[in-house]
């Protein structure tokens, strides 16, 4: 009964984390957009950008993974607490963008990590990247719903 | 018999426990709401802390494999009870007197400190480098704030002017208040309510002093490796402490209530604890930005304890 309560208005309080596996920094200046513009004003969902992993319900994955970071984003990943969302962030995480076909280069990023929502764009518009939010919103309350966030 | 009843009663139900974590959970949904409005954004609903704390009781509890396990789970409980006993004792003009046996300045002064331990507690037992510089931070800071808290408090006492045992007696401070006026408008005192002003965002981590959980520099610090029920109980105790630090200052300098009903007096003793949120909380937070470590420090002994000293030496000579 109350577990059917906290599942119902979890996704009411979505806290960001944004994760940079090696973006152009183009998407990440449009996330800060995001939050710190009056107009894009993300907090009006509930939304809070943390800074540690562990603290973190949706993951904001901006760039291409190069092989330099893949490790370290993996590992940051495995460190976020399930129930967890991701949203992929820009073109570079579904195909590489301009990096594509690069030695360096380890994207499509579903390979290793599975991608809930995919926001396209290089970089995409802040309103975009909102929609997305609430589409990931949906999706972990569905999740939750059936019960299927638990650690796999 | 009837004192077990009622410091059950204080601990779990009225100024303690359930009241203080509503007051608590409101005041930080003001602030983040206000916030937002000064910032000219939408920002959440006034109940989305008590959301978040429900959040995090369904996430996964991760604990790092290099931390002390127990001490990692303890820290959050040692503040949260800390914190709930200290709303317990703090007095409510014109509503509550406090525990009897337990209203006494110095009780409060060693139990003020509880939340900042429980929060170093944290930071060293996570064996995170992060964790670490947090835990060095906050103890810094709170060598700096203690000063100028412990002088407003003998300024307080000595003002009031009790003899023996009863100098630190929080209710000898209210009914002298009660006769003679709030001690916020005696001008002795004003440089002592100033320092307090500065005392609530140096204890809360707000604004200029939000040093020891520094987001862009250490990430959280002391929180830094706690999800899930356990960080609830972290966003619980800071709820509490905030309503704790606000109590406290209006216990010392405007306890006064509207008349005889117990009920306006509580809502009026809400509304002084809310405008005082505003002012030392929110505005400041919003208006400032981060001191670096030593800057931070120097601040409170330069220009905060002389204050609250000017108002103690004061009070001792025109006694």
């Amino acid at each position: 009964m109350l577990n059917k309560f906290i599942n119902k208005i979890a996704p009411r309080s979505p806290w960001l984390y944004r994760l940079n596996a090696g973006s152009c920094n183009g998407c990440d200046v449009e996330l800060a957009t995001v939050a710190l513009i009056p107009r894009y004003d993300v907090e009006r969902l509930g939304c809070k950008y943390c800074g540690s992993p562990r603290h973190a319900d949706i993951v904001l994955i901006s760039g291409p993974l190069t092989s330099r970071v893949r490790d370290k984003v993996l590992r940051v990943y495995d460190e976020i607490p399930h129930p967890k969302v991701t949203l992929a962030c820009g073109a570079c995480p579904i195909s590489g963008g301009v990096y594509r076909d690069s030695y360096t280069v380890n994207s499509p990023i579903d390979q290793y990590i599975p991608i809930d929502v995919v926001v396209p764009g290089c970089p995409p518009r802040p309103h975009a990247i909102i929609e997305g939010v609430a589409l990931a919103l949906e999706i972990w309350r569905k999740r939750l719903e059936e019960g299927t966030c638990s650690r796999s | 018999m009837t004192s077990f009843f009622e410091a059950t009663f204080a601990m779990f139900i009225f100024p303690g426990g359930l009241f203080a974590l509503a007051a608590g959970l409101m005041l930080k949904g003001v602030d983040r709401k206000a916030v937002a409005r000064l910032q000219r954004r939408v920002g959440p609903p006034l109940y989305q802390p008590a959301l978040d704390v429900l959040k995090l009781t369904i996430k996964e509890t991760l604990i790092p494999h290099t931390a002390n396990e127990v001490a990692f789970k303890l820290a959050p409980v040692l503040g949260l009870s800390g914190v709930l006993l200290t709303a317990a004792v703090m007095p409510i003009g014109g509503v509550w007197n406090g525990v009897t046996g337990m209203k006494d300045l110095l009780v409060l002064l060693y139990l003020l400190p509880v939340p900042a331990m429980a929060l170093m507690i944290a930071g060293s037992a996570s064996s995170s480098p992060y964790g670490a510089l947090g835990f060095s931070r906050e103890m810094v800071v709170m060598f700096a704030y203690e000063m100028p808290l412990i002088a407003s408090f003998l300024a307080v006492a000595v003002r009031v002017g009790g003899t023996g045992s009863g100098m630190f007696a929080l209710d000898n401070i209210i009914n002298y208040q009660m006769q003679h006026g709030p001690m916020i408008f005696d001008p002795i005192m004003l440089p002592a309510f100033v320092a307090m002003l500065l005392f609530i965002p140096g204890t809360m981590g707000s604004g200029l002093f939000d040093i020891p959980e520094a987001e862009p520099e250490v990430i959280e610090g002391p929180l830094l490796e706690y999800s899930g029920p356990l960080l609830a109980m972290f966003q619980l105790m800071s709820a509490v402490k905030l309503v704790v630090v606000v109590e406290l200052v209006v216990a010392l300098f405007m306890p006064n209530g509207l008349g005889g009903n117990v009920l306006v007096n509580l809502v009026w003793h809400l509304f002084k604890c809310l405008a005082l949120m505003l002012v030392a909380v929110t505005v400041f937070r919003a208006s400032t930005g981060r001191l670096r470590l030593e800057q931070g420090f120097a601040f409170f002994v330069k220009y905060t304890s002389p204050l609250a000293l000017v108002s103690l030496g004061l009070a001792y000579m025109l006694r």
